[in-house]
């Protein structure tokens, strides 16, 4: 059940971060996000979570590739928080409410690290962001559902930072 | 927590994080703040100039490169080119502090993709990285290699991943992020994962860290679903680890178990599921609120309709769907029809989905493209001859309005649907031109050709169709498309209808004439392939069609041009016998696969997880083997077969060899069918651990044993003792393993498999009644009871495969003493009884004798260690019965599966002098002896120790001497 990518896009258009779980060429992922954008942001509100998008084919066409680096069957499952849509890619035989429910926590994980998230957050931290990912999700499968132990290991990260950037302050000084 | 996620997203300020860089922060809220994109990227340039000269001048510290690469990472993910800096982000990985490690990786996993050429300097990098002390730099390393998933990456690193995510040393969150890993590098390059781990990968799924098992089970599942062989040992792991969540019900985040399927778990899996529908139902007004709990619901119910199409729980299941495709909730409602799509796919009856049919159409409206696109699917695969009318009405109704997206796929559906499911041919006909009239534009070649296949194929379609496609052409708006099909129908059949009021081949030839300017080059050459046909058919016209010749003549289309001078050349011959030939009527097209299922296919294509059952479409279930589609009686091939066969040319019809004639018409006979697609890629195949070709050292000592005894110790060493209790009623046997662990701590993911080879397999079959404990603590001991039956002789014994995690992982391999005397009964006869029915019974095939002497020194036979063999080989032995009071006659009875019963009779002739004995076995089936000679010749040859004595193989001749006085009867 693996996430093929995750977008973070706001309700602008503009994207907030994006992780690719699987191979893509900076052309490929251009234009995935392109389409999905468009897709996402034309949506209305009550209507379902899940989108189908077939990326490979779609990508086949417009790129003239060969090869197929994405599964040929995809669906997108989204859900939008506040100013930001949360958009994950997974392949058709997916539980699609798991998708949701990793999304959704995902949200729920950076909650509880920035204390009530924003979309500001996401944008200066971006690289915390990206980290606290990396905690939940690695080749796009669920790695860790306890959000304690998320937590713990984010902050460990921290602790570590600020003893460097307090190293790098005396060393200035 | 998710709506005051949500409240919040807006509503504060920036956050400030202390360890932040100042000049990120402020270069982040400078591009906030510029409005227009002209701003922005005036700024974004202004401090890339910046960046590149501070990199140019160099001596930078850790710290500004850090904060610079940052800066290059933000004006990326806006969606910038940043072509420079990647050098600098890739020292930063071999920098020493954590937090400028961590940028280092973060950048390289967003700016090189896999075939970077910076790509082979980090490698080294990583690999410090992964073998470091430091747990963290290990989780870095694993995450970039797990982005990255390069070929290069996975050789040079997956024996160090796979270190990390096995020894015992590795802390769990490093386990988890190897395991994960690992399963990226495997779905990339199958054979980077080596056979011979996969014993070891499953033991993890015992971890007790939930977060590892979890990881390691996505692993297994993926490599399980490739080999399921090697990872068999895995399933029974599954559902005892699924059954200890359950009873604690912490089932949300461990459903994926239920995936995979195991005959001998589906009863436990069933009352699970049972549980898990019980608890959902008993709380409808959770199932609406709780995503959690709806998503394993629905995993259940896709297994429940998965494994079983029969039970009491199906008709749970379809009415609870049917309230599901009702719901508000725009979700329930989308997953509601793609379960039911999935039990229309797998249900005996469609009935039940039947009483539904009028929400289904009515989804067809929802505002929601998903869910009008999931009730699309279940239309499709819920349609048959019953229905078919009403449903491809709905459909074609509702193709008028449905969004372009899903056009296409409309049509194919409905093109399928009228062929598979037409009971009147006029029906069918009247369809498909219907369906190309109003949506043109989005058939697609494969649809026009089936038809004129389907025409071609069908003598009592040919005059309807040809009718109606005139009609179509007459009219002032038609469908490019149709002028196709009108051409070649035309061109085939319009002398079936040339005496109808309203066909004549003037006015047939003015419809196609008055539509030739409007269309695409490949259209006026089908029709100026027809008008050639009818130059064949029509004579009275001839003229007419000469003109339009003899204008095409001059086109500057090279290829009409060519098909118009050979035409014209063709038909201005003295004689008409080549025209004749060329333009004889076409064969019919050979039954083929419809073009039109490997379309669809071909949209649904592969997913790269495989799983155990498709969710979709009937025939996507059979898998493309078996996709050629059953057609209708009605439509079956009704044309009576041509007598003659034309000279040449046949095969191409209307072609006298022009490359685009050509082209057309094995275009439709041969539709461009789906490859099979490239072969799949297949792991080396991986020996068997459990099989008796890797029996472990020092196996033998405890089975001979144990061959003539029903209980004793198999196997024992220091940290293992493996005891073995077994009783034997007729066919039947119940045998419990004892494992009791000797070692000084508790050992953990204690696993056992059995196997035997696979001749074996028909003629002993086996259930296991339980499972042994997945820890056992020091000094005590678990128990696993398993029931064999034997339905034939059978030779080779099961072997069992018994592995634990004590420290490292320890796995032995031993053959349990199952072999086919256990299944005798000894008996009483009377010397009368004994020589009539040894007499009875004959010679070969339905004896075996041995002649042989003791193995090895030391060792010699007596009388008593013969007797306790014949003896512990179950046959009863009948004193007194022969002459020679030395030798050893026996009888007993076998039990085989069915109830049968076969009599065995021996005869063992010893001779102590020379130390050879002579075994004779007669029973009433020829199966019995040669495999019942073998395990006895074998365990006696074993002798009983004694003084050292030389032991010298007799010859021929000492034999026949020693046999000499021994009277054969």
């Amino acid at each position: 059940m693996p996430i093929n990518y995750l977008i973070l896009l706001s309700r602008q258009g503009k994207v907030r971060l994006a992780k690719w779980f699987t191979t893509l060429s900076p052309k490929e992922k251009a234009k995935i996000i392109k389409d999905v954008s468009q897709l996402v942001l034309a949506r209305r509100t009550r209507m379902c979570n899940f989108l189908e998008y077939k990326g490979a084919e779609v990508l086949k066409d417009a790129l003239k590739l060969e090869t197929n680096t994405l599964p040929l069957d995809s669906k997108i499952v989204y859900r939008r928080y506040a100013s930001l849509f949360f958009i994950a890619g997974c392949n058709s035989t997916d539980n699609e409410l798991i998708t949701l429910e990793i999304v959704h926590r995902y949200v729920e994980q950076m909650d509880k690290y920035y204390g009530n998230v924003c979309e500001l957050d996401i944008i200066f931290n971006f690289q915390k962001a990206y980290f606290i990912l990396d905690e939940l999700l690695l080749a796009g499968e669920m790695q860790e559902s306890s959000k304690k132990n998320v937590l713990r290991v984010i902050s460990a990260q921290d602790t570590i930072e600020d003893t460097e950037v307090d190293e790098e302050v005396t060393k200035i000084m | 927590m998710a709506t005051s996620a949500a409240s919040n997203f807006l509503s504060r300020g920036t956050s400030g994080n202390n360890s932040n860089m100042r000049g990120l922060v402020q270069f982040i809220a400078d591009l906030r703040n510029a409005r227009a994109r002209e701003l922005e990227e005036k700024r974004i340039n202004k401090e890339l100039a910046n960046i590149r000269q501070k990199f140019k001048d160099g001596s930078l510290s850790g710290y500004h490169k850090k904060k610079y690469v940052c800066k290059l990472l933000y004006i990326y993910i806006l969606g910038w080119n940043v072509d420079f800096g990647h050098l600098e982000a890739v020292n930063l990985i071999s920098a020493n502090k954590y937090s400028e490690k961590q940028i280092g990786y973060l950048a390289m996993t967003l700016f090189l993709h896999e075939q970077h050429e910076l790509l082979h300097l980090v490698v080294n990098s990583i690999r410090k990285d992964l073998t470091d002390h430091n747990e963290l730099f290990n989780c870095l390393a694993l995450h970039a290699i797990a982005n990255v998933g390069s070929r290069e990456m996975g050789e040079a690193l997956s024996g160090e991943v796979h270190r990390l995510l096995i020894s015992p040393t590795s802390k769990s969150f490093v386990k988890k992020k190897a395991a994960l890993t690992l399963l990226r590098l495997y779905r990339k390059h199958p054979d980077i994962v080596q056979p011979q781990w996969a014993e070891r990968i499953i033991s993890l799924m015992d971890d007790a860290d939930m977060g590892v098992a979890l990881s390691v089970t996505s692993l297994v599942m993926a490599l399980a679903q490739d080999n399921p062989e090697q990872y068999k040992g895995s399933y029974v792991k599954a559902a005892s680890r699924m059954k200890r969540i359950l009873v604690d019900e912490e089932y949300a985040s461990d459903y994926l178990y239920y995936k995979v399927p195991y005959t001998h778990v589906r009863d436990l899996i069933r009352e699970s599921l049972q549980k898990i529908l019980n608890l959902a139902l008993e709380m409808p007004k959770n199932v609406q609120q709780n995503n959690a709990q709806n998503a394993v619901l629905f995993e259940a119910i896709n297994l429940i309709i998965h494994l079983d199409t029969e039970t009491a729980l199906m008709k749970q299941i379809s009415s609870r769907l049917g309230k599901f495709i009702q719901s508000r909730e725009t979700n329930v409602r989308y997953l509601g029809l793609e379960a039911m799509t999935h039990l229309a796919a797998r249900a005996e009856t469609l009935d039940p989905i039947k009483q539904h049919q009028s929400i289904i159409i009515g989804s067809l409206k929802d505002r929601d493209i998903s869910v009008r696109r999931k009730g699309l699917d279940l239309l499709y695969s819920m349609c048959d001859s019953t229905n078919a009318q009403p449903i491809v009405g709905e459909l074609l109704h509702y193709l008028q309005n449905a969004d372009f997206a899903i056009r296409e796929e409309m049509v194919l559906k409905i093109a399928i649907l009228t062929e598979k499911y037409a009971t009147d041919i006029q029906w069918y006909v009247d369809i498909s031109l219907r369906l190309i009239a109003m949506a043109g534009d989005h058939v697609s070649d494969e649809v026009w050709h089936r038809v004129i296949q389907i025409v071609t194929n069908n003598e009592q379609l040919q005059i309807y169709a040809a009718q109606n496609i005139l009609q179509y052409v007459k009219a002032d708006h038609c469908h490019e498309t149709l002028v196709k099909i009108g051409g070649y129908l035309l061109g085939e059949f319009g002398h079936l209808i040339a005496e109808d009021k309203g066909c004549s081949p003037i006015e047939q030839f003015l419809a196609l004439q008055s539509k030739l300017q409007g269309c695409s080059s490949s259209t006026r050459a089908i029709i100026l392939s027809s008008f050639i046909k009818f130059v064949n058919l029509f004579p009275e016209i001839k003229p007419r069609l000469m003109y339009v010749f003899q204008a095409y003549s001059h086109t500057l289309d090279s290829e009409l041009q060519q098909r118009a001078c050979e035409y014209l050349a063709l038909a201005s011959l003295p004689n008409d016998d080549l025209l004749r030939t060329v333009c004889d009527e076409m064969p019919p097209f050979p039954e083929r696969q419809s073009a039109l299922l490997s379309r669809l296919h071909q949209k649904h294509g592969k997913t790269s997880d495989k799983r155990t059952w498709v969710v979709g479409g009937k025939d996507a279930q059979a898998g493309e083997k078996d996709l050629s589609l059953a057609m209708n009686p009605g439509l079956k091939r009704a044309q009576s077969s041509n007598g003659i066969t034309p000279a040449n040319g046949a095969t191409n019809g209307g072609s006298n060899g022009t490359n685009g004639q050509h082209n057309g018409s094995s275009d439709l006979a041969g539709l461009d069918m789906l490859d099979s697609g490239p072969a799949e890629p297949k792991m080396l195949k991986a020996p068997n651990l459990a099989s008796a070709a890797h029996l472990s050292p020092d196996w033998e000592v405890g089975y001979n044993k144990l061959l003539l005894k029903a209980e004793g110790i198999l196997y024992e060493d220091g940290q293992i003792q493996v005891g073995v209790r077994s009783e034997y009623r007729g066919e039947m046997a119940c045998i419990i393993l004892y494992f009791s662990n000797k070692a000084p701590t508790a050992v953990s993911s204690f696993t056992t498999t059995l196997d035997l080879d696979a001749v074996e397999k028909e003629n002993l079959t086996w259930e296991v009644k339980g499972l042994p404990e997945s820890t056992i603590a020091q000094g005590l001991q678990s128990q696993q009871m398993i029931m064999f039956s034997a339905h034939n002789v059978f030779d080779k014994s099961p072997t069992i495969r018994i592995s634990y995690l004590a420290g490292a992982l320890q796995a032995l391999t031993l053959k349990l003493p199952i072999t086919i005397h256990k299944f005798m009964d000894p008996a009483e006869l009377t010397a009368d009884d004994f020589f009539k029915r040894w007499n009875q019974i004959g010679g070969a095939p339905r004896e075996e004798q041995r002649v042989f002497g003791v193995k090895g020194n030391d060792r010699e036979f007596n009388d008593s260690f013969i007797r306790k063999t014949v003896d512990g080989f179950r046959w009863g032995i009948l004193d007194g019965v022969d002459k020679n009071s030395k030798n050893f006659v026996g009888a007993s009875v076998l039990h085989i599966g069915g109830g049968r019963k076969f009599g065995c009779l021996l005869r063992l002739e010893p001779n102590y002098g020379k130390q050879m004995l002579r075994l004779t076995i007669r029973a009433t089936d020829e199966t019995v002896p040669p495999v019942l000679i073998k395990i006895m010749v074998d365990r006696l040859q074993i002798g009983q120790s004694t003084q050292p004595e030389e032991f010298i193989p007799p010859s021929q001749r000492e034999i026949s001497d020693a046999f000499g006085n021994v009277l054969v009867l």
